[in-house]
């Protein structure tokens, strides 16, 4: 019997030995943020936080298991990863279901969401073609790096998914950022990119014109997108320095605040916790980043590096999109808050990517060109 | 660093140095950005937060959408076709009910909800936000609604809402007119998206329902409610009213609408009526139609399969079906002949039978073994003697005949106030090479002489080409929304039209045709004479029957000994009076055999409907 449990024990350890452990605490911090603040948020539904509990565990598991897969195994893959992921993407235009785009694959068992997976395998054939280039990258390196990110995003915002499109072009600039991109590109590029911004309205889809229009006023749709922005508003602003406390947030509980467990559950969180609760959650979110890229920065090799540090950098555009979002600081767009909204598919995500930085960090020999 | 940078060799350790500080970079900006956000929220949640705790505390206010009354739907006297009536629907908010299933199990031994109902439900709620309200069964009746009153305290979150539903009085009459109204589905739900029309529970599926369902549907108000600590609304602050749907007078008929069903006495087809003065519709009609207020509150399993028949209920005959026109294109083959200055009224050809292209064994028939002997224009129309129009259609060759007929309006939509509409075929040798990829034959201009072969046209295209020769060469945008009203103490608005095109302007040209579309009704020859004897007026027609079986060998085929579903399309295009005419019909009677045995008798008794004095008895 002991022997068994030592067995267990020794099974287990062997598992987990390849896993971060100041990352996966901070990430597990976050995590029970989360079911704390759904409890409240869903006025204690015992059903959706135990739900979201299981969502957690099949993407920690995932963790577990990606952290044991050597980089050089996983460049070896990319390539087929990359591939595969923009055939599902295509296959979503042909077979696709959804309820305001189609963006689910209905796999029978369980739905995919094939522009999820372009949010790893992007950084990954960007870090396996950088790994190999000559860097810092120049023209034609860049020209292929960007065919990389534009073809994936091109169909993505076309699904139309304008927030998942944001987050993958993300993770491709910082791959290319963190290759290291001369300053006097970035500055070009940025300012080509300011040029052309405005004569993108013309392509924008009616609802996500009215979004931006919202945002610049709020008042001019009550029923609507500004309604939310509006309640939003007031559901932080009323949480005040050390918040309502738990399960008395009055905006959340009296239903004037929608989508409270989705995309809005950063003002609950805000409502209730306070501006402590805010700065808190920022600080776990910021330290999870900065560990990550530090990984990233100890690897040894070029497809590791890259991989790990777009990952890390990305995670931070979700945490500064959506919190900027239901502070009516930027436009409306539907990015959740990492690891704290309701829902499975980009939780499962992130972790397969928390994963994949573990990886990094446990096989630091690992040399390759 | 310049030759660092041109040099082509990796530098391992320069690249690591490289990553290091870039995410270093990296790591500071991300750190500066969350500090503007956590800078951001202190504004909000320290800075202005006396402001934000009032608004939070007096935040008792929701708004609610208010949903006008839909526009009403009069004939041209005034007669309502389509109005509201007052009902009541049972409404969940699903995030209010705590247990779903529960509710909905309750709630079925309280009203009767049939699977229909609950599957709607389902997929409602999967395209819809949780804080909106979904339908759950509409039109209560009187029992339903009392036991929902008594046991309403035992289900939170469901509600009982009074809402106008649509009625159509006449039922079945105007279904291809007006079409209908249906409940909001997931796809009308995406396209609306998150603006405050997703408050409504009907929107125009068909016909004049769906073409103008922005104007019928008005705009969408809401209401400032007072809510208590539980989110039970106290009381109305403020409302924002909304502004109701605007009225439209069609320019239809319910009297000659009427006729025209009866005029088919039970047979298949289409028909329609225009006023070749301005274009208006005075009457349209597609056999079978079907009942459009089994749509309102969604469509039965059994219904609808009813409805699947082979006779195809729902299809619109008038303006999305196609046929081969058949001897009705001749007046206008006329027309492009006389325009082209090939022939003119006196020109004769010697009809034998058959027409042989030069160096071509291949004869084409006239339908009278024999033929008719010479004949001019008005024994050509009067006798339908196919000779005359090949030669001509030949003449003219087809490059000609393409571009008269787009001028004429055929293969081009027209326009018409009612979705979907088709454009039809116009033969062209660019046609043929697109859709067939083959060389255009002499042959198939001798077919399309006669409106066989490749044309197809719909009986609006008919009925507008008819109404032109009838006004003197104008084409005008057939249409049935005459005028509008918004609210009944406002002046009815005309509605504007497309200015009409002059496409024949030889006062002579169109003379000559009419004369000889009226020798078709009143010569001793004219394949109308039959359905014209006896009129106190006079009138001008062409009868034209579409094959769907070719003839083949020397044997002529009856049309009555056809199958039924092989059986010929019978056309008749006609106007009246003659002299001064005030409607222009196409009549398509299915599977009736020829045009002037089975189309025209329906033609006559439409006009008749129109010109003569209502029977003193029937008006009672």
């Amino acid at each position: 019997m002991i022997a068994l449990l030592g067995w267990v024990r020794e099974m287990l350890a062997r598992l987990f030995d390849k896993v971060d452990l100041p990352l996966l605490l901070a990430l597990l911090c976050v995590m029970l943020i989360s079911l704390v603040v759904l409890a409240s948020a869903s006025g204690e539904n015992t059903r959706l936080v135990l739900s979201q509990g299981v969502r957690f565990g099949v993407g920690l598991g995932a963790m577990v298991l990606v952290s044991r897969i050597p980089p050089a195994r996983l460049r070896l893959w990319t390539p087929l990863a990359f591939a595969g992921s923009l055939v599902l993407l295509a296959a979503v235009f042909v077979f696709g279901t959804g309820r305001s785009a189609n963006l689910w694959l209905n796999l029978g068992v369980f739905y995919l969401q094939p522009g999820e997976l372009l949010k790893l395998t992007v950084p990954m054939m960007l870090a396996w073609y950088l790994h190999s280039a000559v860097l810092p990258p120049r023209w034609k390196t860049l020209a292929v790096c960007a065919g990389i990110i534009g073809l994936p995003v091109a169909m993505i915002v076309k699904q139309p998914d304008l927030g998942t499109g944001m987050l993958v072009a993300a993770s491709g600039v910082f791959a290319v950022f963190l290759a290291g991109i001369a300053w006097w590109r970035i500055g070009l590029f940025a300012g080509l990119g300011l040029a052309v911004l405005p004569a993108t309205w013309p392509f924008l889809l009616p609802h996500q014109r009215e979004r931006l229009l919202t945002f610049v006023n709020p008042e001019s749709d009550p029923l609507g997108t500004g309604w939310n922005i509006i309640q939003s508003k007031i559901a932080i602003g009323s949480g005040g320095f050390s918040g309502k406390g738990w399960g008395q947030g009055s905006q959340a509980h009296l239903d004037f605040l929608p989508e409270h467990t989705t995309d809005f559950i950063f003002s609950v969180l805000s409502e209730e916790w306070g501006w402590l609760g805010v700065v808190t959650l920022l600080a776990l979110y910021l330290f999870i980043i900065g560990r990550c890229l530090w990984i990233a920065s100890e690897a040894r090799e070029g497809f590791a590096r890259i991989l790990a540090g777009a990952l890390a950098m990305t995670f931070s555009v979700y945490v500064l999109v959506n919190g900027g979002m239901v502070a009516g600081l930027l436009p409306v767009v539907g990015v959740p808050m990492p690891l704290l909204s309701f829902g499975g598919t980009s939780a499962v995500s992130l972790l397969v990517g928390f994963g994949m930085v573990m990886s990094v960090r446990a096989h630091p020999k690992f040399m390759g060109t | 660093m310049r030759p660092t940078r041109r040099q082509k060799l990796k530098n391992l350790h320069a690249e690591a140095e490289q990553f290091r500080r870039r995410a270093l970079v990296g790591f500071l900006g991300i750190t500066v950005a969350m500090l503007g956000l956590a800078a951001g929220y202190f504004r909000l949640q320290v800075l202005q937060h006396e402001e934000y705790q009032t608004r939070s505390e007096a935040n008792r206010i929701k708004p609610r959408p208010i949903v006008p009354a839909r526009g009403l739907i009069y004939d041209r006297n005034g007669r309502l076709l389509a109005d509201n009536v007052p009902a009541y629907r049972l409404e969940l908010v699903p995030e209010q009910v705590p247990d779903l299933e529960a509710t909905l199990a309750g709630l079925g031994r309280l009203v009767a909800l049939d699977d229909e109902d609950l599957e709607r439900f389902r997929a409602t709620r999967r395209a819809t936000r949780s804080f909106r309200p979904i339908p759950l069964k509409l039109r209560l009746d009187e029992g339903e609604l009392a036991r929902l009153a008594v046991n309403r305290h035992r289900f939170p979150g469901v509600e009982v809402v009074p809402y106008l539903t649509r009625r159509y009085p006449y039922g079945p009459l105007f279904s291809h007119i007006i079409g209908y109204v249906g409940r909001v589905d997931a796809d009308d739900l995406q396209a609306m998206g998150d603006s405050r029309n997703a408050a409504l529970t009907h929107i125009g599926k068909a016909g004049i329902e769906r073409y103008y369902e922005s104007r019928l549907r008005g705009e969408i108000g809401y209401e400032e409610i007072e809510t208590n600590v539980e989110g039970r609304a106290l009381g109305v602050l403020r409302r924002h009213d909304a502004k109701p749907g605007t009225d439209l007078y069609l320019s239809v008929d319910a009297r000659l609408q009427q006729a025209m069903v009866d005029a088919f006495q039970g047979q298949h087809g289409a028909a329609i009526a225009i006023d070749p003065a301005n274009g208006e519709i005075l009457g349209m009609v597609s056999l079978p139609g079907y009942d459009p207020n089994l749509f309102i509150n969604g469509i039965g399993h059994k219904d609808w399969q009813a409805l699947q028949a082979p006779s195809r209920p729902l299809f619109n005959r008038v303006v999305l079906g196609g046929f081969p026109p058949g001897s009705t294109i001749k007046p206008f083959m006329a027309l492009a002949g006389l325009e082209a200055g090939l022939i003119t009224p006196e020109t004769t050809v010697l009809s034998t039978g058959e027409f042989f292209l030069p160096n071509q064994a291949r004869g084409y028939r006239d339908w009278r073994p024999g033929g008719h002997g010479r004949v001019n224009l008005v024994e050509s129309m009067a006798q339908s003697v196919n000779t005359y129009y090949f030669k001509l259609a030949y003449e003219l060759g087809i490059d000609r005949i393409d571009p008269y007929f787009q001028r004429l309006g055929f293969g081009e939509p027209t326009g018409i106030d009612l979705s979907g509409e088709i454009a039809g075929v116009r033969p062209s040798r660019a046609w043929k090479r697109r859709q067939f990829n083959q060389e255009w034959y002499p042959g198939d201009t001798v077919n399309a002489g006669i409106g066989q072969g490749f044309w197809v046209t719909s009986p609006l295209q008919l009925a507008q080409g008819t109404a032109m020769i009838a006004n003197g060469g104008w084409l005008r945008r057939p249409h049935l929304v005459q005028a509008s009203q918004d609210g009944f103490d406002r002046p009815r608005v005309p509605e504007p039209q497309p200015p009409a095109r002059r496409v024949v302007d030889n006062e002579a040209h169109l003379s000559a045709v009419r004369a000889s579309m009226e020798a078709v009704m009143h010569s001793a020859t004219g394949s109308g004479r039959v359905a014209a004897a006896g009129a106190p007026y006079r009138m001008a027609g062409k009868s034209g029957t579409a094959q769907r079986t070719s003839r083949r060998g020397l044997q002529s085929t009856n049309p009555a000994d056809l199958p039924y579903h092989l059986r010929h399309q019978a056309w008749f295009i006609a106007y009246a009076p003659a002299e001064a005419p005030t409607i222009a019909v196409a009549v398509l009677v299915e599977h009736g055999g020829s045009g002037s045995g089975a189309a025209a008798p329906v033609v006559r008794r439409i006009l008749d409907a129109w010109l003569l004095p209502p029977p003193e008895d029937t008006a009672r």
